[in-house]
Formats: C-alpha cells, structure tokens, sequence
C-alpha cells in the first residue's frame, strides 16, 4: 500500500496498455486493438485482477464510504463501503462523480485564459494575485460547498490568516440549522433516526435523496417500511405541495395550500400536545396555534390533522422538515415547528438525535453569499476562490453574479471543467476527481472518512488540499503564531450568523486538540498533512503508527459509536418569515439527478430518466394534469414560466404529484458551457429574486408564478409508455395490515394477480410443460427486488450501466425511446387523481427457466445455462430481434449503431467484459462477469484447500450466500438495499427467503415464463381518504372481477425451480 | 379463344414484346431502376449506420422489413394458386394468365427473400441462418420459427422455380426458332433440346402435373409457416391459432390481386386482349371476393377470440388497435380490405378497367397495411405498460419498401422482355388445330 510505489506501478500501468487503435481500413464496424503485455510485471499485480481501495464519496457533503474498483491502472467501478454506516449501497451521486473523472471536458491542467499553465506559473499567478489583493487592502475570499476534515482544517488556517470564507450549496442546512440552534440552543444538525419510527411526517424534507445525510435515512426508512423487520410498516403522510422522490411512496398526501405549511406543522404539534397531554417547555409556543385558523389557511380538513395527531401520538413517530419545495421564506420557522412537534411527540433523543456533531462543517448561509458578491461588485475582493460552485449558473441571476465576478481581479476556480464562471480573469486549476487525489472528510464527531487516491490522476491535476497546502505556506508568516491555532477536527464553530441564537453551545464530543498549523510546515504534500493530522487526532495511544496507518487504508474509516446528549427547548418564539411574490401560482424546484446542476455535464445523468416524468437530456416542468387540461395544453407545447424576476419556457408533465396551484420546475439544466450540458433546458434559478428566510439567510426557493401556454415543440418524450399499469398487475401492491399479518405465512401469496382463464380439464390433468424445465445441477441464480423500498432513484441503473459498458445514445436517439440502459424503471400512478399512488418497479431481464427469448433466436445466440442465467453470445447474434419482440418484459436491448464512448469515456470501460457492436441484441447478465469470478474464486479457495487424493466438498465449493447477495452492480448499488442476489438452490439464502414470502411475486408469471426474478410488491396502508373502496387485502384492487378460481403452479416436474410456486400458484382470496 | 387466330399470330402476338418493347416499358423500367437505386442507396446507409436509421425502438423491433416480408411473400401465392392448383383442377380460364402470374411469384419470393437480409442487424453475417457445416459445429435452433421460415421460403422458391421453367420449355423452343445469333443460342440452351415430339410432349405433361402436385401443398404451407412467426410467438395481437388460415386468405386474396394490377396494363400495352380477356379478370375478382370473405371473417374472429379469451392483455391491444395512437392503420386495412372490395360484386365494377384496377391497387395497399397493423400495433402494445410507444417509419425504411416494389418491377419486365408473358402452347391448345380442309376451305 506504499503510495509512491503504487503510483508508479500505475503510471507503467496507464503507459503500457494504452493501445494502439489499427482499425481495419474497411472494417469500420469493429474497432481492433492491440493488447501489449507489460515489459516487466508490477510486483503483486496480476493483469485483469482489481485492485480495491476504500475511499471517499465526492458526491455531496454526506461524505460516504466507497470502495473504488481499479482495474489495470483505471478505477472502473465504485460501490458503498459495507463498514461505513452509509453503506452498502451507493447513490447515483457516487456513480456520476465516477464518471465525471473520465469526463471528456477535463482541463489538461491549470489554465487560465484558455490557456494550459505550468503548475509554477499558475502558484506564482495565484499568489502573486493573493499578495497584490491584500497590499491593496482587498478581501481574499472563499466561496464553495460544504467541506469538513483536513481542507476545512486548513481553511481555517487561512481565514485566520485572513481569508473570507463562505460555505454554501443549494441544496443546503441552514433553515434546520439555525432552527436547531433556535430550538434547542445547539449548534449541529439533528440526526431523524427512522428506523423505529411507525408513521412519519414529512413537510417536504428530501430524507431520501438531495437532504444531507440522506443514504442512512433512506435506510432508516426502508427498515421502518418493511414489514419483516419489526411487525409493522411504517406509514409515510406528506405535507408538501409537490410530492419529493423521498414521499412519492406516501401513503397519504395530505396537501397544503403552500406557503402555510408552518402554520399546519404548528397545528399538527398542538393537536399532538392535546392528545398526549405534553406541556413541556415547548407548550408556550402551541398557546397561541389556531388550529382552526391553519386549517382554514392551509384547505386541509381539521378531521384529518386530528386523524394524523391521533397516529403520530399512538406510536413511535417522527416529524421530519421542510425541503426544497418548502423552503421559502419562513423555512427556519416550519424546521422549528417540526422539531417542535418531534419535542411534543417526545421523539427528541430517540429519533430526533443530538449530540452526534452531524453538521457538513461550516455553513454560511445565502445571505453571506449575497453580501459576498455585492462586495465583489463593488470592487473589495481581489481574489476569490470558487470551490465546487459554478456561481453564474447556480447562483440567481438576481443577485448579478456576473457582473460581480468580473469586477474581481482574480478569480480562482477549482474545478475539472470550464464551467459557466469561468472567465476572461479566471484561473483554473483542476483538482481531480476524488478518485484521484487525497481527502478526507467527518460530518460526525465519531465517524471520519478517509479518501485516497485511487489511481493516477488522469490529466495534470493537483488536489484541493494540494493548493490549500501552498497557500497556507505562503500565508504563513502573515499568520498568528501557529501555536495558537486551534482547529477542531469537525470543522469551525462560526457558523450562521444572522440567527438570534439563545445559546452557544460547546464543541460536541471534541477530540483532542491539534494545531494543523503546526503540521503544514513538516508536510510535503496533502497525502502527508492527512496521514498526520489523523494520526494525532484519531490514532490510539500507544498504536503502532504504520500498522494503524494501513488498517485505516484498509477499511477507509475511523468509527465509534455516536454519544448522544440531551437536549432541552429553549426558544420561546418563532422566527419570522414571510412568503411574498405575485402570480396566480406557486412555483417550487426540484432536483433531480442533475442536483443544482453539478451533473449537468455528466452524460448518462443527463440520459438517467426523471423518476417522475421519466423524461430527460432537459428542463421541464411539472403541473398538475387538471391545470395543464385547464390551461389547453397539447402533450407536446411549451409553457412559459414567469416570475417578478425572470421567465424559462419548457415542456411539461402532467405529475398528479403536484397540486394544482403549484408549478415543479427541475433545476440543473441551461447552463452555457460544456460538451453535454451547452444549451439544454432552462435554468432554473434565473426565476428567483434571491430573496432569503431573514431567520437562517437561507435562500427562499419558492416563489409565484404565472404559467402561459406558447407555441413550439417542447421535443420532451416520457420514456415510460403509460401513466399507470391499465389494470394489470406489474407493479403490485398489497395492503400493510395483510404485509404484517403474513410475513412468515407458508409460501401463500396475498399478492392480488390477475390469472388468466384456464380450462378446468386442462387443470385437472395439472400442469404440463412442452419442453422439460433445465436443469440447475448447482445454482440458480435468481434475484429478489422489494418495490416496497423503491423510490425509483435509478442507482441501480447508473451502477449497471458502469458495470456493464451501457453507453449512453445522447439525446436525439433517446427520444426515439433508445435507451440502452439494461433497466428499465416503471413508475405507475395509480390511485385517484387526490392522491396518487406511484409505484416503481425496475425491470430488468426475468432470466426465465422458460423463456420466450430462447426459443425464437434461429441461431441459438441466447440459451439458458446451468446456471440459470439467461446467457447470451454476442458474436453468434445476427440481429433477427425475435427475442426482444418475444421478451413479455421489454428486457432486451438492440444497438442500433455502434455506439461511441467519446475521449475519455473509453477509458472507464470495464474491461471484464466487451462492447457490443452494431445490430446485436443485449441485455441484463446477472452481471455474469462477476458471477463467473466469484464463482471461480470459491472454487479455487476449495481446491486449495482439499485434502490431496479427495475430492473437493461440495459444500466448500459452493458461493455461500453472503458473498452473493450484493454481488451483482445493481444490488451493489441500491442504497435502499432492495436489490438481493442469491442461488435459489439454496434453501437457506435470501433470496429464497424473500421470494417465498407472502409478499413476493413473479413478473406476469401467468405466463410460466418462470422467471428468475421476483418482486416482492409494495406495502401501503389506506388511509381513509383514499381507500379505494375498502374489502380485504389488496385483492380487489387490482383483479379484473373475473371470477378466478386458483391455479395449479405451473411449476414443472420436480425442476429445482418448482419451489417457487407463490404468485402464480397463490390462492386468490375472493369475497 | 377466337377462331380467327392461327398458330403463327398466336407466336407473333405473344412474342411482339421480346422484339419490340413499347416505349411504355422503357419508361417503366426506368422508372423501377430509379426506385432500385433509392432502395440501394437506402439499404447502404443503413448497413454503415446500422439499424438505427430505421425506426425501431424498444419493444418495437420488427416494422416495415417484416411487413414488407410477408406482403410479399403473400402475393407469391395467388402465382402457384393459378398456375398449379387450377392445373391440376383443369381450370381453363387459368391458360391466358398463368406464365405472368407464376413469374410474378418467384420475383415476389425473390423480393421477400431480400427482407430477412435487409431486417437483420448484421446483414453480413446473415448467412448464419442457413445450416451449412462448419467447423466451429455451430448449429441452428430448429425450434425457432425464423428457421422455419427460412425453409419454407427456400422450398418455395426452388419448386416454383422449377414448376416455372418446365412450364416455359415449350414455349423457349419457340422463341429459340424466331431467333439468330447468340440470343438463339441461349433459348437453345434453356429450351432443353425441345422438339415438340410426341414422347417429349408426354413426358413434359407427366412432369408438368408432377410439379403441379408437388407445388400445390405449398400453396398452404409457406403463409401457415410465414404466420407461426407471430402466432407462436406470445405477444398479444400474434398469439393466435386463427393465423394460419387467416394468413393463407390474406396471401391469396393479395395475389389475386396484384396478377390484376400486373396483367391489367400488361394487356393494354402489348395488346393482348385477343388472348387475356375480361373475364380472366372477373374470374379473378370472384376468387378475391371470396377469400376477402374469409378475411373479414377473420378479422371478427380475432375480435371475438380476444374478447372470449378473457385475457386482458389479448384484448387490451385489439382495443387498442381501434382507439390508440394506430387506429389509421386498422381504419386503412378495414375500409381496403373490408369495405371498398365490395363494390366487385357489382358486376360493371368487376368487368371494367378502371373498377378492376383501382380497387386492385386498394386491395394491395390494404394487405399491407393489415400486416402493418399486426406487427407494429401489437409490439408496440405489449404486456408492461411501461414499455408502450408509438413506432413510425422513417424515410430509410420507406425507401427500400420503394426498393422492394422496383426490384419486383425490374425483375418483372425483364420477364416481359425475354419470356413470352402468355403461355403460347396452352393458347394453341385451345384453337382449332390447322387442318388441311380448313386450309383448302378458306383456299375456296
């Protein structure tokens, strides 16, 4: 694990097998390559064998564990680090920042001007700027996204030195925040622990996908959700006006006019206090709530607030806050309004946590961010560094940006690609993907997260921290004496201003003090100045420093258990905050996979389809479909979209998700610069005033719109064909009372399927198969996916398409429907038009015993292994596409062309398998290449292990469980973890498990394709207002009222896969 | 047939054309070679782009190649219905057009034999299809309905082949004797040394009904084969057991069809309507009236099975047949095929020019469509809701359709260039034979 000698092993690596392109003059179709062996073999480097390094997630501020996959020099593949809390799991996040480290617009090195620097002359520009400004008397500042670990460190060692620093994201903390030091005088964020939690509220917060700490709440959730784990299911009620990809699985919508979402969270706590008799600190507060009055402002009937008081008091329950679509002016009053009610429900301390330090380092607020570029306009700052925000684009065009920045002397960017902000006085200097260079970041006092390198930088890149370094030598002698720097490891204390802070409160947890002043001298470089600084910090007395040192390598993590503290209430009045702006609509923005537009040059992000509209590669919006037939809007015109401040005009979607008075507007998009973000959609902030929430200075990213159809072609196609299932049973759903009633059950399915009629004669001679079922001798691979946990987020559609070498076909092509991504996510709304109920299911090839495909390739190019995969030869495919017309799941995918992974996508290719060239079919494999190895290795390890002369157990040399079911990408990836893998053949394994449990299903398994795939069907209580007329179970909800009587399984003749008999084979409960 | 004809106008009229083609023909032929060229130049983008200069999309995989496909090999079958099964059932009224309407099946098969090349994502490694030892022991999937297909085209292709060049023996010797040179030389070669003596014609009309009969299962066959494509497949709208009957009406009602389309100008523009008469047509029309019967039938019946089957899958995509996004294609298919047929039973629509060869035309625009209708509407209706789309066509693929009609016509007319497009042998045997009294009668 020697850096220096690993690096050099790659840089021989990267040189060596760079091939030699010789394509044949007239053979255009197939690229030819040359393989060149290396001269001389890198000691303990076997070619084509991975070489693992656990690291750190760059995809936001959560700072997940990951573990970076290099293959032959090039990190390949990331997952979730299995020993990090967050994990396993990776979000779609983690995967496109994998991408972005191959992104073809990478600058080749520091550049300024469009012109490529020295990395000496670009220091020497930099800090001759740095000098200049602070002779002059300017302000040297920092603008960029949250950071924690040694590079906040650092900073802190500038601003002590002088330097302004600003923290902020778009997506950021400060409304809960500030309400948490409002509430309860602390300065860190509170950490919703949902696993326990038997009904949650949300106004809007993101738990699931853009909020900070999101991968563990989802898992919290997911675990509160699934019935197997504590004998309930959680019940998810949402506030908010349009429904998040966090609640889109809600049970009930509760819809409130928006902008008064405080007043009904204030209500929600009153009632609660009333039913459980609280009248603790907070009580003081609820004296002066009018029920009455907010149920009057906000249109929701107060039986129904009641019925939810009466819910959350009954059981173990959780309040969570607002989020992007409720974060106006009175955010901070809404996040202290739901910390009240968690107060009242007496879910602070449980699943409310303090004490934990949860916080994403310093956070600065909108407001610093707004006096920050008005002192850039006026000329005081001379040099400012923009870390990770492209400030023009991400930044509302109200607070003029533009003009600011070109008013500064120097503006420093660290950014990979030239983005919207870089100008004609910019000064770029690429940091490198977080792949590619030391960090380190710790969002918790107990957890700390270590991110090394994992391969060589692939262009002349220098880290962050590498350049923080620099400065903080040049600055140190202007610095006070190093002695007296004192920098806690969680990051700086002077945070939000702005806030009428009753208590400040002490360092939580804090370790031993360290001056990392004192260590920039001694360290070479960043990597050094890390190793040190964790070495001082976190390293146990007496521990042998090099062996410590390669553990931490090893698992990538320091971690203790989290120390709680108690809290107690301490505000006696809410902050203020009012909505304002003119138009007959509300206007909220949601991110999706794009973020604030950190991805927008990310191909297969953009090409990743919305959870919603499953549109793409634009900017759209979402509108109720009874606004959009009142406005006369055709599928395909153009809306445009007005505030006070400015006007986008985009698509739209009919999402019943959205309430009618309320326009979603999709941020990230219309940026000017980059190789795939240029010239897509609209941006999104140029809507907004940049007023803010005078309580926190958060931004208000709500506002009122006005909505008119124009005329053009809006050029948006829904990749998904249907608004909702027609009836049939895909995407299944069953009721929470039945899910718990049933979850051991034997095998009896509660799962409503439609049978198709049967003969009763035919069913009487039982089933009957035309051909035998194959024989699976050892395995039968088989996956299991809970729909339950699913929300859709595509993670396991960016992860396989990593994995797999799935390009992406760019815009054009994909409005013809050509996705090639192997997965592909149903999204049905279901239930009436008041509340929707949306299902997801990702779709993926069913790996039949019986499968359609097979039978129908004249060439025998698709066949069933023993396995049980449903494998395929690309070389013996001649592209007759019978098999995709005959796959009942739309599993297959065709190239159409030969598809290109411009420089320097190529790269990332995964080398375990191939491409695929034009006219052949492909599709899901179970990821056979890693099915191979892992099966390979065992029977290895087994064969080593045998006694000489015996032959290999059996037992020995089957996978065992665990090391399959996350084995394949998507499984890997699925934060929810609602992806398993396993061996049907084992009785014991998960899969098994799952897939006979009452909740499981196969996908139209009425036709006895016998998939190797099962679902197991969403749980959902019924809330009163939208019970769909009651009865038992989800039996009636979705039969055809045909008069079903049970079949026969139609499982074969003793075949291994004649276990799985449920779902086809269920009784149909009638009555 | 007239009285007035003797042998030798019988050889002159028919072989005027191989002499001197008319400037319509050389308009039309050039007009095919121009359509042969954009369906060409078509075909050659789409084998360096790749499929995706067509309109495919997922689940829509097959379109406008395999609806083109099964048109054609369609209208192969009226040819072998007329030339073998009317044989054999002594149908005279088949003598005055059955050499153009058996040439019209092989070229038919010949373009629907082109379709599994263009349709293939790897044209280049199409030949796969076939089962030719190799030493890598690859092998084909004999349970593949495609396999089956492509037997039941080839089988096809060769008998009706043979069946036509037996059937034209007798006539190439005749042509040989009109003709000097080279070209003499090659109808020698073809004519098989034939000399119309007695023996010869004996064992050419043992041989002939041979091939009659061995042609004649094929008739049923080939389309039956050609629909277990879809109904062995389990896409709704194609799983059906109603398709091989259906398919076999559709096939002959196309064909009858386009003999009218062909034979129609065909006897106009070489003038041979002393040997092509009206009611060769009308003949034609009925058999077109009838199995256009069998069709409508067939359409209700799918209708009702779907409905009956209590499966909504089945039913949801005839449905949505009528009131989706492809209710133009059903409407065009039931109004061509269904409702404007109807006017042949009128019978001055039946017996003039104009009302034969228009509604030809809409009879074959309608079989086209209907195959349309079964492919593109069921794929794009499939099982998982999520995945329903709307296919269309792009220029590409309507380019080589126009592609498929040249090839046909350019293989057609130079049939009516070099062959004698009517059966001069069958016609003599209709006339009066010369005799020496008639001879000295008329010398009278």
């Amino acid at each position: 694990m020697d850096g220096l000698n690993r690096r050099d092993f790659l840089k021989a690596g990267a040189v060596a097998t760079s091939a030699t392109a010789a394509a044949c003059a007239y053979d255009y179709k197939v690229p030819q390559e040359e393989v060149l062996p290396y001269v001389v073999n890198p000691e303990n480097v076997q070619p084509g064998l991975a070489t693992y390094y656990a690291s750190l997630c760059n995809g936001c501020a959560t700072a997940c564990g990951l573990v970076a996959r290099n293959t032959d020099g090039r990190v390949v593949g990331v997952e979730g680090n299995p020993d990090h809390p967050s994990g396993p799991g990776l979000c779609t996040r983690g995967h496109f920042d994998l991408i972005a480290a191959y992104g073809p617009d990478r600058l080749p090195g520091a550049t300024a001007k469009r012109t490529t620097l020295s990395w000496a002359d670009a220091d020497k520009q930099m800090l001759d700027a740095v000098a200049a400004a602070r002779a002059a008397g300017k302000t040297v500042a920092w603008l960029g996204r949250y950071r924690t670990g040694t590079a906040s460190a650092l900073l802190d060692v500038l601003a002590e030195g002088g330097l302004r620093r600003v923290h902020w994201e778009t997506l950021g903390v400060e409304p809960l925040l500030a309400a948490a030091r409002i509430a309860f005088g602390v300065d860190e964020l509170p950490v919703y622990e949902l696993a326990g939690a038997r009904t949650v509220v949300s106004f809007g917060f993101d738990f699931a996908d853009s909020a900070f700490g999101s991968m563990a709440m989802r898992k919290g959730f997911a675990k509160a959700r699934n019935p197997a784990s504590d004998g309930f299911a959680a019940r998810l009620v949402a506030i908010e006006p349009r429904l998040s990809s966090s609640s889109i699985g809600c049970d009930d919508w509760v819809s409130a006019l928006p902008g008064t979402e405080t007043q009904v969270a204030l209500a929600l706590a009153k009632l609660c206090a009333a039913a459980n008799g609280y009248s603790g600190a907070g009580a003081s507060l609820l004296s002066g709530v009018d029920v009455n009055a907010a149920c009057a402002a906000s249109g929701i009937a107060e039986a129904r607030l009641t019925e939810l008081a009466a819910m959350l008091t009954a059981a173990p329950s959780v309040v969570l806050p607002g989020g992007p679509s409720t974060q106006g002016a009175d955010a901070t009053a809404l996040a202290v309004a739901t910390l009240l009610c968690n107060m009242v429900l007496g879910a602070v301390g449980t699943a409310v946590q303090f004490g934990r330090g949860f916080r994403p380092g310093q956070v600065n607020s909108f407001a610093d961010v707004k006096s920050l570029v008005a002192d850039a306009a006026a000329g005081k700052i001379g040099v400012l560094f923009l870390d990770g925000i492209d400030a023009i684009h991400a930044l509302p065009a109200a607070i003029g940006a533009a003009d600011a920045l070109a008013k500064v002397d120097l503006v420093v960017q660290f950014a990979d690609e030239a983005n919207d902000s870089t100008g004609e006085n910019t000064l770029v200097l690429p940091t490198g993907s977080g792949l590619e260079q030391w960090s380190d970041a710790s969002v918790e006092s107990s957890l700390h997260v270590l991110g090394q390198p994992s391969m060589v930088p692939l262009h002349d890149s220098r880290g962050l921290g590498d350049t923080l370094l620099t400065l903080a030598k040049a600055w140190a002698p202007a610095a006070p004496p190093v002695e007296a720097v004192v920098a806690p490891l969680e990051g700086s204390t002077d945070a939000t201003p702005a806030a009428d802070s009753t208590a400040t409160v002490a360092p939580v947890a804090a370790p031993a003090p360290v001056s990392t002043a004192s260590l920039v001298a001694s360290a070479a470089n960043f990597g050094e100045l890390v190793k040190a600084r964790w070495t001082a910090l976190l390293m146990p007395a007496g521990a042998n420093a090099a062996a410590w040192w390669q553990e931490v390598q090893t698992i990538g993590l320091v971690a203790s258990p989290p120390a709680l503290a108690a809290v107690s209430w301490v505000a006696a009045s809410l902050p203020e905050g009012t909505n304002s702006g003119s138009g007959d609509r509300a206007l909220v923005l949601f991110a999706s996979h794009l973020g604030d537009g950190r991805w927008a040059n990310v191909p297969w992000a953009q090409e990743l389809p919305d959870p919603v509209s499953t549109y793409f590669w634009n900017t759209w919006i979402e509108i109720n479909p009874r606004t959009a037939e009142s406005l006369g809007l055709g599928e395909k015109d153009l809306v445009k979209v007005e505030t006070d401040h400015g006007s986008v005009t985009v698509g739209w979607f009919g999402a019943p998700t959205v309430r009618e008075d309320t326009v979603a507007l999709r941020m990230g998009n219309g940026k000017t610069t980059g190789k795939y973000a240029k010239g897509r959609g609209a941006n999104a902030f140029a809507l907004l005033g940049g007023e803010v929430d005078p309580a926190s200075g958060a931004l208000n990213l709500t506002s009122r719109v006005r909505i008119t159809r124009t005329q053009g072609d809006s050029g948006l196609h829904a990749l998904c064909g249907s608004m909702n299932q027609d009836g049939r049973t895909i995407a299944a759903r069953v009721n929470a009372a039945d899910a718990v009633a049933n979850v051991e059950g034997e095998a009896q399915s509660i799962v409503p399927i439609h049978h198709l009629p049967t003969d009763p004669r035919v069913e009487a001679a039982g089933p009957v198969d035309m051909f035998p079922e194959p024989q699976h001798p050892t395995y039968r691979f088989s996956m299991v996916i809970d729909t339950n946990a699913c929300n859709g987020c595509g993670a396991c559609q960016i992860a396989c398409a990593v994995e797999n070498n799935t390009p992406f076909v760019g815009p054009d092509q994909l409005r013809k429907g050509r996705t090639m991504s192997w997965i592909r996510m149903d999204r049905f709304f279901e239930g009436d038009e008041n509340s929707p109920d949306v299902r997801y299911l990702p779709a993926i090839c069913q790996h039949c015993a019986h499968a359609p495909c097979e039978g129908v390739c004249p060439v025998l190019a698709t066949y069933h292994n023993l396995d049980g995969l449903n494998a395929m030869i690309y070389n013996r495919c001649v592209g007759t596409r019978y098999c995709a017309n005959n796959c009942p799941y739309t599993a297959r995918r065709f190239n159409y062309h030969t598809w290109e992974w411009p420089q320097s996508y190529h790269l990332m290719l995964n080398p375990e398998l191939s491409t695929r060239e034009m006219g052949v079919m492909e599709k899901c494999t179970f990821c056979v290449q890693r099915v191979r190895s892992v099966k390979d290795n065992w029977r290895d390890a087994a064969f080593a292990e045998r006694e000489p002369g015996k032959p290999v157990s059996m037992d020995k040399h089957r996978v065992p469980d665990a090391a399959l079911q996350r084995l394949t990408a998507c499984a890997a990836a699925c934060p929810s973890e609602a992806i398993n893998f396993g061996n049907w053949n084992d009785t014991d394994s998960t899969v098994r498990q799952l897939g006979t449990s009452p909740r499981a299903y196969t996908l139209l398994g009425e036709l006895n394709t016998k998939p190797g795939v099962r679902y197991m069907a969403k749980v959902s209580h019924h809330a009163p207002a939208f019970s769909h007329g009651g009865g038992h179970g989800g039996g009636h909800e979705e039969g055809h009222g045909d008069s079903h009587t049970p079949t026969e399984a139609p499982g074969g003749h003793g075949g291994p896969d004649e276990a799985p008999a449920h779902g086809h084979g269920a009784e149909h409960k009638e009555g | 047939m007239s009285n007035k004809l003797t042998y030798a106008q019988v050889n002159r009229d028919i072989m005027r054309p191989l002499f001197t083609p008319t400037m319509a023909w050389h308009g039309l032929m050039a007009l095919a070679l121009l359509g042969l060229a954009i369906g060409g130049v078509c075909w050659g983008i789409q084998l360096v782009w790749g499929l995706g200069v067509a309109g495919y999309h997922p689940p829509v995989f097959w379109g406008v190649y395999i609806t083109t496909f099964v048109f054609w090999v369609g209208i192969g079958h009226a040819g072998t219905l007329i030339s073998a099964i009317l044989f054999l059932t002594r149908s005279r009224w088949r003598t005055g057009i059955y050499r153009a309407a058996e040439a019209m099946t092989i070229f038919a098969v010949m373009t629907a034999a082109l379709f599994p090349a263009i349709h293939v994502g790897r044209a280049w490694q199409a030949y796969w299809l076939f089962p030719y030892p190799n030493q890598r022991q690859l092998w084909q999937n004999f349970k593949s309905p495609l396999m089956w297909d492509v037997f039941a085209v080839s089988t096809y292709f060769t008998v009706s082949t043979v069946f036509f060049f037996i059937g034209l023996v007798p006539d190439i010797a005749a042509v040989r004797d009109n003709t000097r040179g080279y070209t003499q030389k090659l109808y020698a070669a073809m004519a098989l040394g034939w000399h119309g003596t007695d023996r010869q014609w004996r064992h050419y009309m043992a041989a002939y009904g041979f091939f009659a009969a061995l042609a004649t299962p094929l008739v049923l066959s080939v389309h039956s084969v050609v629909s277990w494509d879809f109904a062995m497949a389990d896409t709704p709208g194609w799983h059906s057991t109603l398709f091989p009957p259906y398919f076999v009406a559709g096939a002959i009602f196309s064909g009858c069809a386009m003999v009218i389309t062909l034979m129609l100008p065909l006897q106009r523009v070489f003038k041979l309507d002393a040997y092509i008469h009206i009611w060769h047509f009308e003949h034609l029309a009925k058999l077109c009236m009838f199995t256009g019967g069998i069709l409508t039938y067939s359409y209700g019946c799918e209708y009702f099975i779907a409905w009956y089957s209590d499966n909504p899958y089945e039913w949801g995509t005839f449905v949505d047949r009528v009131v989706g996004k492809y209710w133009w294609v059903f409407g065009t298919m039931v109004l061509c095929n269904c409702t404007i047929p109807l006017l042949w039973w009128f019978k001055r629509v039946r017996t003039s020019f104009a009302g034969l060869f228009i509604v030809s035309i809409v009879i074959n625009i309608g079989m086209w469509f209907e195959r349309y209708n079964i492919i593109a509407s069921s794929l794009a209706h499939s099982f998982d809701p999520a995945a329903w789309v709307y296919y269309t066509p792009t220029y590409i693929e309507m380019g080589i359709l126009v592609g498929s009609f040249a090839w046909f016509f350019t293989w057609f007319l130079l049939f009516v260039k070099i062959m004698p497009s009517v059966a001069i042998a069958e016609i003599k045997e209709t006339l009066r034979p010369p005799l020496k009294h008639d001879e000295e009668a008329a010398a009278k």
